[in-house]
């Protein structure tokens, strides 16, 4: 790339809502395929702008394995993700990307893996939860373990109905609070541990949400023995560039946007803030 | 070899040292200023020096205290438009807008020649900022070496200084009625060619009054130095204990005075500011000393503190981190942050604190 800050125009095809705050932008791009230009692997981000109001990163929600798809999943919670909910169906917008490292997927081949997301956390992990679901061979046992703070929080409720029915994964779903007509599971993320029958020694898993969250799953999945290299999480800092250069998101000498946005526990530990 | 590379010549060090009689400058920067615009040390208003485009030889200041602003400016404006946006909300067209044009930096002291040098790594060092380094290629850097060093800088601690050996086009030095010309690069030697019959071959006495200029130079900088050896040691390692962090950072106004007159300093944020009928997509300086530099939109803050803020800023600069993937400590020890901090945590402050366990702000 000539320059590094100059983005390409993408199409709007579809917005989907999530969440009464939440809604997922299918992209086209307008010059060429995702498959031939915007090589990716799952947990990479991009750079989406706003004309007139900016850019900011988000994780690619979709796999490579579905390349007809791009797909970013955002909650409004700022000037630049209100500003995106504004635009629909036909509507233009900016991309710079994929940026940042992605998962590891040739390591997973022959684990079981085990994704904990809470929130709006899901998304990060989509992406690779797609790529192994399409490659499901290749893989051992998949669970997902998915919380929120109400049903209404929950994305892609058509899609966890869709997984729920599947033989080949198997998925687990609580909420802090319930609301009327809500009869799974309610606490947080962590009581799914116990309903499930984790495999240390075979497994990876994936973890990402809000910080306090990660902060109590890896803490009780170090205790039931997963060691600090198979516990794996996408990091999010306040970035700027995505390219390494600006230093927003830098903690010690590592850069989320270059270095990351995905590390291993290990890693994680040992970064110096 | 990297394209820069190839632009400034290839080679380590001075390619050939010429000489030119002092009563003949003015007409060599007649001839530097034809090729296009020149930068170099004037006096402003209320006689602050500033480094700003001239247009006549008269203007250039060739005796002067340094600037308080560092010419880092010529390739990092405060506010640098990245391309045009026009359109609407179905449609957009995004068009790059730096226009090439070669520019001279004349008479850029060794500390700020040096922070040019730096910046260049910066912007080649993993993913390439072609823009910026088209920029940095066509700006030739004139540096003015330092016989008499000032009072607060302490470049001799971070190889930038008082005499340059690399990392400039053409070093000029003031040996009285003659100035030497060492050319660092293709691009310093064209400037010395262009002017036909101003330079001849320096002499070897000239090479030799410049090599004990720079010797005493260094002698003169006695005390007046800033060791950070110990610092690096203890920064890198994180055995610097939290209270002096805590009394450090104490003095700390986080105006980010001292980040934004460093010529080491790049941090930026990216913003679209309105233009025309249109807008500009800016790259803006920031500051790592701002709490809101890494606020996230969620209401987190991973560094709340000051002295969490005032700990990064000397992580970057003085680790052995950042030290391994730059070649340099992030400073060129121009001083100036001594200059303008409202309290004292500056550079040589804090590395002394830090080597010496004591904070005597």
């Amino acid at each position: 790339m000539d320059d590094l800050y100059l983005p390409r125009l993408a199409r709007i095809a579809e917005v989907r809502d999530e969440t009464p705050d939440t809604r997922t932008f299918v992209l086209q791009l307008r010059d060429g395929s995702v498959a031939d230009t915007l090589p990716f692997v799952p947990g990479q981000f991009l750079e989406l702008s706003v004309f007139g109001c900016g850019e900011a990163p988000f994780c690619i929600a979709s796999s490579p394995t579905r390349p007809q798809a791009l797909e970013v999943t955002v909650r409004r919670t700022g000037q630049l993700t209100d500003a995106l909910h504004t635009l629909g169906p036909g509507d233009e917008i900016g991309l710079r990307g994929p940026c940042g490292n992605g998962f590891d997927v040739a390591a997973a081949r022959g684990k079981d893996v085990v994704f904990v997301a809470g929130g709006i956390g899901l998304p990060p992990l989509r992406g690779l939860i797609w790529n192994v679901l399409d490659e499901r061979e290749s893989f051992g046992r998949v669970t997902v373990l998915y919380g929120a703070r109400t049903p209404s929080d929950l994305v892609y409720k058509n899609e966890l109905a869709d997984w729920g029915r599947r033989d080949d994964l198997e998925l687990l779903v609580t909420v802090d609070r319930a609301e009327p007509g809500w009869e799974g599971n309610v606490g947080m993320v962590p009581i799914l541990f116990d309903m499930t029958e984790l495999q240390p020694a075979s497994s990876l898993v994936y973890v990402c949400g809000p910080p306090i969250m990660i902060r109590f799953v890896v803490q009780d999945l170090l205790m039931r023995g997963f060691g600090e290299d198979a516990v794996i999480s996408t990091l999010e800092r306040m970035m700027q560039c995505g390219v390494g250069k600006c230093n927003h998101c830098a903690i010690g000498h590592r850069y989320i946007c270059r270095d990351g946005p995905v590390f291993s526990y290990r890693q994680i530990r040992e970064m110096v803030e | 070899m990297s394209d820069q590379d190839a632009a400034r010549g290839g080679s380590a060090g001075p390619r050939g040292a010429y000489a030119i009689e002092r009563s003949r400058i003015d007409d060599w920067v007649s001839t530097v200023l034809a090729l296009g615009e020149v930068i170099a040390p004037m006096a402003g208003h209320g006689g602050d020096v500033l480094y700003a485009p001239v247009e006549t030889p008269d203007q250039v200041l060739w005796e002067f205290d340094n600037s308080l602003h560092p010419p880092k400016e010529v390739l990092l404006p405060q506010t640098d438009p990245l391309f045009e946006i026009r359109g609407e909300r179905s449609g957009w067209q995004v068009a790059a807008v730096r226009p090439r044009e070669p520019r001279i930096l004349l008479n850029a002291r060794s500390c700020d020649a040096s922070g040019i040098r730096f910046l260049r790594g910066v912007h080649e060092e993993d993913l390439r900022d072609s823009a910026y380094l088209r920029r940095d290629a066509d700006l030739t850097v004139v540096s003015l070496s330092c016989p008499q060093p000032c009072s607060q800088g302490f470049c001799i601690c971070c190889d930038a200084g008082p005499f340059l050996d690399d990392g400039f086009d053409v070093q000029l030095t003031d040996l009285g009625e003659v100035l030497l010309a060492e050319v660092g690069s293709a691009k310093g030697e064209a400037l010395v060619r262009t002017s036909d019959g101003l330079f001849r071959p320096a002499s070897e006495q000239e090479l030799s009054r410049r090599r004990m200029l720079e010797a005493v130079a260094i002698d003169s900088f006695g005390e007046s130095t800033c060791h950070f050896g110990s610092a690096m040691r203890r920064i890198s390692t994180g055995r610097v204990v939290e209270a002096l962090w805590d009394t450090m950072s104490d003095w700390c106004f986080e105006c980010g005075a001292c980040t934004l007159v460093c010529p080491t300093c790049y941090c930026f944020s990216i913003k679209d500011r309105q233009s025309g009928g249109g807008w500009q997509r800016c790259r803006m300086w920031d500051s790592c000393q701002y709490g809101a530099f890494t606020l996230e939109a969620s209401g987190h803050n991973p560094r709340p503190h000051r002295k969490d803020r005032v700990k990064r800023r000397f992580y970057h600069k003085v680790s052995a981190q950042y030290y391994l993937r730059d070649g340099t400590v992030g400073c060129v020890g121009c001083g100036r942050c001594v200059t303008v901090c409202l309290g004292t945590t500056d550079m040589p402050a804090v590395v002394t604190a830090i080597r010496k366990g004591v904070w005597n702000g």
